[in-house]
């Protein structure tokens, strides 16, 4: 049975309709693994061959990967959770009130949106310690670095613009206070807290420039990083085994 | 030797053109060839499907635990919006906690921007700077000049957080500081936990100060304080 | 033309310094609109003239909180003025405590006097003291976006 499905998955395989789509047609051996890496829009970032070492936990704990895997769960969640969600006042509270009570698994995705968010944070400054103390930061990874340092700024951006949207009273005044800090920065503190709230106070136009800045023009940037992010490491010779690592 | 057997190591270099007069070509590598001549003897293996799965293993692990978290606690969330009510306490989000913890502190130039600015450009710059590509333990050259330097550096920094009586950030300095001063060191039968210890480099102990001082700053921003800022045991508060 | 053709000016060079100089000029105009359009001409909040009522509504040697004003009416010997009642620290709403006789700030535990003087916490500046008018209709009003001196006081 397991055998004649086997071969029905071949042919299938080898259809002119399939190959006409992932091209590399039937095979199991290591060509064929090489090429549906590397024929792969998505996948062709990554090598066709990995160090085997480099995928040993105590490694990287894989703690990159999971950075990864959260952002993409937040997409994912964010974006269903947009379905619902009216950024203005005060309709965006009760658009939360809606998501918890009335939407059908709203209080779910809002819950799993929360705590990946939280995750996303934790496992960005987790991820750059552990880089640290294995020695992946240095020459040739120096940029990459950087790069790490930057995504660190826009994911902390990313959680602070998302945490006004519930407009609930967390929401209002941890914003005002940060902004308000913003505000300290000399020369153009305060020219910078008028264009991000869009005015003087925390209000409606807030409320939309960060939805804007959270849901369209961050994550936007944040792939852009990440891209430069996975190619820099493709770059500079692969992840970093530490073979003479000598924080390890 | 003589010439029917003649001795592979006895090798006459010539620069020759004609191809019949020297047919053999051989390729000099010497100590200073790049290392990418060098092989690698590292073990690979294909990216699909052995890498990837491992990836979808730890992506799947997270997932759950995240569903699992999702589905048994919930987000918080507070009353209407309301600009003339300011709650007590007002806290930021938790990553966020320690900064607000340093502005009880420091006014809000320094510690709201000052701080976090030098925080965010020492970290960029960690990998251009020499101090941290040395490998080698910090006490392991110059102890002697290294100590002093240290022992400046460090009185100066306690003197600073005495004045500003910032105690959160004082007792991880001081604890840092005298294990740094416990590996400096020199014994004959040194364990195997200072020989550990010693061999660290200035960057490990700079970076774990900044680990310890911001988990520290953070939590006592999470557990220890109350309403008005003030300082409460979290056992009595909930 | 001889031996200064290496370093004259060509055609080719005069037209890119002609395209890149426009593309400069170009891209500092779209950064002014851009700034221009980020920075919003209409602002949807109230007027920053509050009208707090008569003025007989503030007994001699009191402190009136005003919430929706956002301000502290306070009745001195020498007259009537207004503090703002955000506190200088980061923008928290403070509240007025009559049995201390302190204004205290919940955020950080700033607490300041009826002057508006700082007496404890992390605030840096003492709270401001806002200008107070008399409109037409004998109403009083605090202009919220103009600081005064702390001499200056209203006669009622």
């Amino acid at each position: 049975m397991a055998k004649a499905i086997e071969n029905y998955w071949n042919d299938l395989r080898d259809t002119k309709v399939w190959r006409s789509v992932f091209r590399s047609g039937a095979g199991s051996g290591n060509l064929h693994s090489a090429l549906s890496v590397q024929q792969n829009v998505f996948l062709h970032l990554a090598s066709v061959k990995m160090r085997r070492r480099s995928l040993a936990f105590g490694v990287t704990w894989y703690l990159g990967t999971l950075t990864l895997a959260t952002f993409l769960i937040l997409t994912g969640t964010g974006i269903l959770l947009m379905l619902y969600y009216h950024p203005s006042v005060p309709q965006a509270y009760a658009d939360m009130k809606d998501l918890q009570f009335v939407v059908s698994a709203g209080v779910f995705l809002r819950n799993l949106h929360r705590w990946s968010a939280q995750a996303m944070v934790f496992l960005v400054f987790a991820h750059m310690f552990k880089v640290f103390y294995r020695g992946a930061y240095r020459a040739p990874r120096e940029f990459n670095w950087v790069i790490g340092v930057i995504l660190l700024m826009i994911t902390l951006f990313l959680s602070y613009t998302g945490y006004l949207l519930p407009w609930d009273q967390l929401a209002f005044w941890a914003i005002t206070v940060g902004s308000n800090i913003m505000s300290a920065v000399p020369v153009f503190g305060q020219k910078v807290r008028f264009l991000m709230l869009g005015g003087n106070t925390v209000n409606a136009n807030a409320l939309l420039r960060f939805y804007v800045l959270h849901c369209v023009i961050l994550p936007l940037v944040a792939a852009f990083f990440i891209a430069i992010h996975f190619w820099r490491i493709r770059k500079d010779g692969g992840l970093h085994t530490g073979k003479a690592a000598p924080h390890e | 030797m003589n010439e029917s057997n003649p001795d592979p190591k006895a090798f006459e270099a010539v620069v020759e053109s004609d191809s019949r007069k020297a047919p053999v070509r051989v390729a000099f590598v010497t100590r200073r060839t790049s290392p990418q001549v060098k092989a690698e003897s590292d073990p690979f293996m294909m990216t699909w499907p052995e890498g990837l799965f491992r990836v979808a293993v730890a992506c799947e692990v997270l997932s759950i635990a995240l569903v699992l978290m999702a589905l048994f606690w919930d987000a918080p969330l507070e009353g209407l919006a309301d600009p003339m009510q300011t709650p007590n306490p007002a806290k930021a989000p938790w990553y966020f906690l320690g900064l607000q913890e340093l502005l009880h502190y420091f006014p809000p130039v320094v510690g709201g921007v000052l701080i976090p600015t030098l925080v965010v450009i020492a970290l960029i710059v960690i990998p251009y700077f020499n101090v941290n590509v040395e490998a080698e333990g910090v006490w392991t050259r110059n102890r002697r000049k290294r100590l002093q330097v240290f022992s400046a550096v460090s009185l100066a920094l306690i003197l600073l957080l005495i004045v500003f009586k910032v105690w959160a950030v004082l007792a991880p300095t001081v604890i840092i500081g005298a294990a740094m001063l416990f590996a400096a060191r020199e014994s004959e039968n040194a364990g195997r936990f200072h020989g550990w210890l010693s061999s660290h480099p200035l960057s490990f102990w700079i970076m774990t100060w900044f680990l310890v001082t911001a988990t520290l700053l953070t939590a006592i921003g999470t557990f220890f304080r109350g309403p008005g800022w003030s300082w409460v045991w979290p056992w009595s508060a909930y | 033309m001889g031996q200064e053709d290496a370093d004259a000016l060509t055609r080719r060079d005069t037209l890119i310094k002609i395209g890149l100089g426009s593309a400069a000029v170009a891209c500092c105009g779209a950064a002014a609109f851009g700034y221009q359009f980020l920075s919003p001409n209409v602002l949807y909040e109230p007027s920053p003239i509050a009208n707090v009522g008569k003025p007989d509504r503030f007994p001699p040697d009191s402190v009136t909180a005003d919430p929706v004003a956002g301000v502290y009416i306070v009745h001195a010997a020498e007259g009537l003025y207004a503090l703002s009642a955000t506190c200088t620290h980061l923008g928290c709403f403070t509240a007025w405590k009559p049995e201390l006789g302190i204004i205290a700030c919940p955020c950080h535990g700033s607490k300041f006097n009826r002057l508006g003087v700082k007496i404890d916490g992390p605030a840096p500046r003492p709270l401001p003291r806002l200008k107070v008018s008399v409109s037409d209709e004998g109403d009083l009003l605090v202009d919220r976006s103009t600081i005064v001196t702390p001499d200056q006081f209203l006669r009622t």
